[in-house]
């Protein structure tokens, strides 16, 4: 099959990569650059797992083509602790809630509340559910990741207000 | 010689405890957090191929010709396996019960809607799915067999012609005069209910890479096993090969559940690797294949119940007549789902006798496979449903009835009359904190507010038990006559005192590591951090079978806390030598080993390991120098069955009270939970946190059971629910907020007093969610029998309250 050519940026790398045209987004993050991260768990758009920030919206990759991701930025868990390791304040607020049993649609989770949170830090209890209620979690029965989104949007808050008094 | 371990937190060495019984962050969660945790997916090996599978179309088909050729020759394809491979290679699954096994790809026949029938390993997954279309297979329909009812008919097609029936067992099972039970009591009431097909969907699917050495017979198996020493003696007996070639390796997975299934998939990669001279086949089952023919259906049930009461509205006698229809083979092992109620019979009541009339069925759906809870929640429901409807036709308040009914904290350990012993429980307790907490009262003032207005609001109070730490002999009836299931682990402290313990399961999400780390930095007075857990492949690993029947939190702090003390033991011996004093004159606490009664004569586990292993000038003579022990558990005291299927199983027995409120909306038929409070008492809690996260995670499970989840076929057995967008399990706006109290009676019979908890709320929110659902129809006097009552059920049961229009 013949391959087209893309030029990508994901966590702040660029990439110039062949690929055949039917390959997803999500196969190319994790078989063509290793960023196993992005999880697949049902190729058909309903669970959640895989979803990736593209252009700063949340996507799910398994039904995005690589090639439409020519010419964009794409952001995926690897991206989110700092390189001294330090757990991005969504992470850290998962770990402390407990918002997290196997963690297999733990990335899609973050990727999807980092989304939210950039648009708006304090989010009501609907708008969280709203935005919850297309990524589906097997394991915690969402009470726990409730408790983390609402800690997580009080981090995300201390971050910025720090940020704007130094 | 026998090895003492504690019962109680106060009998762990330390003056005080850190870590064991406290709220503990996980230590899985920074790698999983950043998408560090390699599941089955991610592994790459080197040279691996890819493997697709091609499925049967049809439910029941003579398979008349088979064409591969093409695929073959295909761009990037290495092997590809048909049924003719499987009969030179294979022997048929091992099934409960045994005897109903087929290969692991279809030859003559196919009997599912899904079934393998052949597969190709290629460079890449797109490649292997391009090969399947290449492949040419003739079939000639049959009349599928649907429904276990007329399965049982003589004249009834056959699933397995060689077996001359499509009954896989038929047995009546008496624990007492239940016929005398029934003759004398005051009201006797029966009914009837209808289970339907759900499963376990954890988020990842199953996945395995299989490497099989054609010269050596060695089998390697990488995958998201939830048991890697089953899974590795079920893939010798598929292969037919001795079980010691086989070396399991799991990968953390995504959820379990029970229901990862797996065990076709990997036989077929196996095959696939020999044929493609033992390089690597990884097989990652897709969501849609798992939806359709994967190892997640469970419990698609008929039941008839009765329960007789006498005079003091005591309740004398259950008798429960169940229907289950195991789809097309014993693979799945789902009959021992229709054997485990054995466990807990009764349920919290002291009722005295009872009877199970059990027929497992062969028809053309998927093998049905266990999923949490093993087969308890369908049959609570029922029972819970059985109370009710005598409280309603006693006029007495359910919680009551219940109460009345309960098992009281003094008969513990208490024998129930299918044999199994609970260890104990506070069950009074418990119901009474959760009505307290529901505000049980003010719920029924506002149900009778609501019903002056015409709303259709219902209250469900339900209480079931978890059977925990589970045992063969449970499952005796269907064909497992094992009793004991071990786990072991191995504790060793190196020479600068960092402390290892190697396990060997893998992580699924209950946090078992934390777990670990907590015993073993509470037993040597450590920090956590400076215990690491380690997973070994079946091959190097001490006997462990895993999670399992809420078992491993129970099962792995018994192992633990044994290598913990034989360690002890051996460093007390060294310690001993050092400071001139007998064995038996050292005391281990708080982390230092000193002689009793002289102060200041004492040594540390870093200071007596690096002796141990770097001082053998100063040793005792014949001291074994490896600061390590290993200590594998079993649970005390189980017996093997009986004729009756009476055995000593789970070792302990959790208890719940759920209090739940619904209103249905009269136009739609839709369920909403409007008020959920619980209650429940599963021993000691060693992490308290995982334990609520069970809880609130089995509580979701609970209402997707009872309210939407159901595999749904069409009446000529072709499957209607082969997407999420079909299959409907419950996103954060089903799941209502949760109230929750604890109560705590430690176990007397396990290591630090913990019950098993792991599968959890899903045994009392289905009972408790359609209790609730038929306390709102009662005035309209309809009731709902099935499960899942969904939307269009619970509308159809609406119009037929309103009568013939
Ligand atoms: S894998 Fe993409 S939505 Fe499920
Ligand atoms: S933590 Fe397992 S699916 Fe969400």
């Amino acid at each position: 099959m013949s391959k087209a050519q893309i030029h990508v940026t994901v966590n702040g790398t660029v990439y110039e990569a062949a690929v055949e045209p039917r390959l997803t987004l999500a196969d190319f993050l994790r078989g063509d650059l290793n960023l196993t991260g992005t999880h697949v768990g049902c190729e058909h758009g309903v669970c959640g797992a895989c979803t990736v920030l593209v252009d700063g919206r949340a996507v799910r990759s398994c039904l995005m083509l690589a090639v439409q991701a020519d010419g964009r930025e794409i952001a995926t868990v690897e991206s989110l602790a700092a390189s001294d390791g330090r757990l991005h304040p969504i992470q850290e607020a998962f770990a402390e809630e407990h918002g997290l049993q196997c963690g297999f649609c733990t990335p899609g989770f973050l990727l999807a509340v980092h989304e939210l949170l950039d648009h708006n830090p304090d989010p009501t209890e609907e708008l969280i559910r709203d935005v919850l209620g297309g990524q589906l979690c097997r394991c915690t029965g969402y009470q726990s990741i409730l408790r983390a989104v609402h800690l997580a949007a009080a981090k995300v808050r201390a971050v910025r207000t720090a940020d704007a008094h130094a | 010689m026998a090895i003492e371990i504690p019962n109680r937190l106060e009998d762990l060495p330390v003056e005080e405890l850190r870590w064991v019984g406290r709220h503990v962050r996980r230590r899985e969660d920074p790698s999983l957090l950043t998408g560090r945790t390699e599941f089955i997916d991610d592994v790459v090996l080197p040279g691996m191929l890819h493997c697709a599978i091609l499925r049967s179309p049809f439910p029941h088909a003579r398979i008349t010709g088979i064409d591969a050729t093409q695929a073959e020759a295909a761009p990037g394809v290495t092997a590809v396996v048909t049924g003719a491979d499987a009969q030179l290679w294979c022997n048929p699954a091992r099934t409960a019960p045994e005897g109903w096994g087929t290969l692991c790809l279809a030859t003559d026949k196919v009997r599912y809607v899904g079934e393998p029938v052949a597969a190709v390993a290629a460079s890449s997954r797109y490649l292997a799915e391009d090969a399947l279309e290449l492949i040419e297979v003739d079939y000639e329909p049959l009349d599928p067999v649907v429904d276990p009812f007329a399965a049982m008919d003589p004249e009834s097609p056959l699933v397995i012609e060689d077996k001359g029936t499509n009954v896989m067992l038929q047995r009546v099972f008496t624990w007492g005069e239940v016929d005398r039970a029934l003759a004398e009591a005051a009201q006797v009431f029966t009914e009837s209910f209808r289970w339907n097909r759900l499963g376990a969907n954890p988020t990842e699917t199953f996945g395995a890479v299989c490497a099989w050495d054609p010269l050596t017979l060695d089998l390697t198996v990488h995958g998201s096993i939830q048991s890697p020493s089953s899974f590795g003696l079920g893939r010798a007996a598929d292969l037919g090969i001795p079980s010691n070639k086989v070396n399991v390796k799991s990968h953390p997975h995504g959820g379990s559940f029970g229901g990862k299934g797996g065990a076709r998939g990997a036989t077929i990669a196996c095959l696939l690797s020999r044929k493609a001279d033992g390089k690597p086949v990884k097989w990652i089952e897709d969501r849609t294949e798992y939806l359709t023919a994967g190892g997640s259906q469970a419990w698609d049930r008929h039941y008839e119940a009765s329960l007789a009461v006498d005079e003091d509205a005591r309740v004398t006698a259950l008798a429960v007549t169940l229907v289950d229809d195991l789809g097309a083979t014993g693979e799945g092992f789902g009959a021992i789902s229709a054997a485990k109620p054995l466990a807990a019979f009764t349920g919290p009541y002291t009722i005295p006798v009872a009877r199970y009339d059990l027929t497992l069925v062969a028809t053309n759906k998927v093998p049905a496979s266990p999923y949490r809870g093993m087969g308890p929640p369908p049959h609570f429901f029922v029972l819970e449903q059985m109370m009710d409807i005598a409280a309603r036709g006693l006029a007495i308040d359910p919680a009551e009835f219940r109460r009345r009914n309960f098992i009281p904290p003094d008969q513990f350990p208490y024998t129930i009359p299918s044999g199994n012993e609970y260890d104990s429980g506070s069950y009074e307790e418990v119901l009474d904190s959760a009505l307290d907490l529901a505000g049980y009262e003010e719920l029924r003032k506002l149900q009778a507010e609501a019903r002056t207005e015409g709303r259709i609001v219902g209250v469900g109070v339900a209480s079931a038990i978890e059977p925990g730490v589970f045992d063969w002999n449970a499952y005796a009836i269907v064909g497992m006559p094992q009793t004991g299931v071990p786990e072991g682990a191995t504790v060793s402290v190196d020479i600068t005192g960092m402390i290892t313990v190697r396990v060997g399961f893998a992580l699924e999400g209950q946090g078992q590591y934390t777990l670990v780390s907590q015993l073993v930095a509470d037993y040597f007075a450590v920090e956590m951090d400076a215990v690491r857990v380690v997973q070994l492949d079946t091959q190097s690993a001490p006997p462990s079978f895993g999670p399992g029947g809420s078992r491993l939190g129970v099962a792995i702090s018994g192992a633990v806390l044994g290598a913990c003390r034989r360690l002890a033991e051996k460093l007390a011996a060294v310690a001993a030598g050092l400071l001139r004093a007998e064995p038996d004159e050292i005391e281990l606490r708080d982390g230092r080993f000193r002689v009793k009664g002289r102060p200041g004569s004492e040594m540390g586990v870093a200071q007596l390991a690096g002796t141990m292993l770097a001082r053998s000038d100063l040793l005792p003579p014949d001291i074994d120098p490896r600061p390590e022990a290993t200590h594998v558990w079993t649970a005390p005291g189980r017996t093997a069955a009986d004729e009756e299927g009476r055995a000593k199983s789970y070792l302990t027995a959790a208890q719940a009270v759920h209090v739940v409120m619904v209103e249905i909306d009269p136009d739609t038929g839709f369920v909403e939970i409007v008020k959920y409070a619980l209650a429940d008492d599963c021993g000691t809690r060693l992490n308290p946190v995982v334990v609520e996260g069970q809880t609130e995670g089995s509580v979701a499970q609970g209402i997707g059971a009872a309210l939407f989840e159901e595999y749904v076929y069409d009446d000529r057995a072709q499957p209607l629910t082969t997407t999420f967008m079909d299959y409907l399990t419950p996103t954060v706006n089903d799941v209502p907020a949760l109230d929750k109290a604890v109560v705590v009676t430690p176990s007397p019979f396990t290591p630090l007093g913990a019950k098993g908890c792991g599968e959890g709320a899903i045994h009392t929110t289905p009972a408790a969610v359609m209790c609730a659902v038929n306390d709102a129809l009662a005035p309209l006097g309809v009731m709902a029998r099935e499960v899942p009552a969904s939307p269009h059920r619970v509308w159809e049961l609406l119009r037929r309250s309103e009568g013939p229009s």
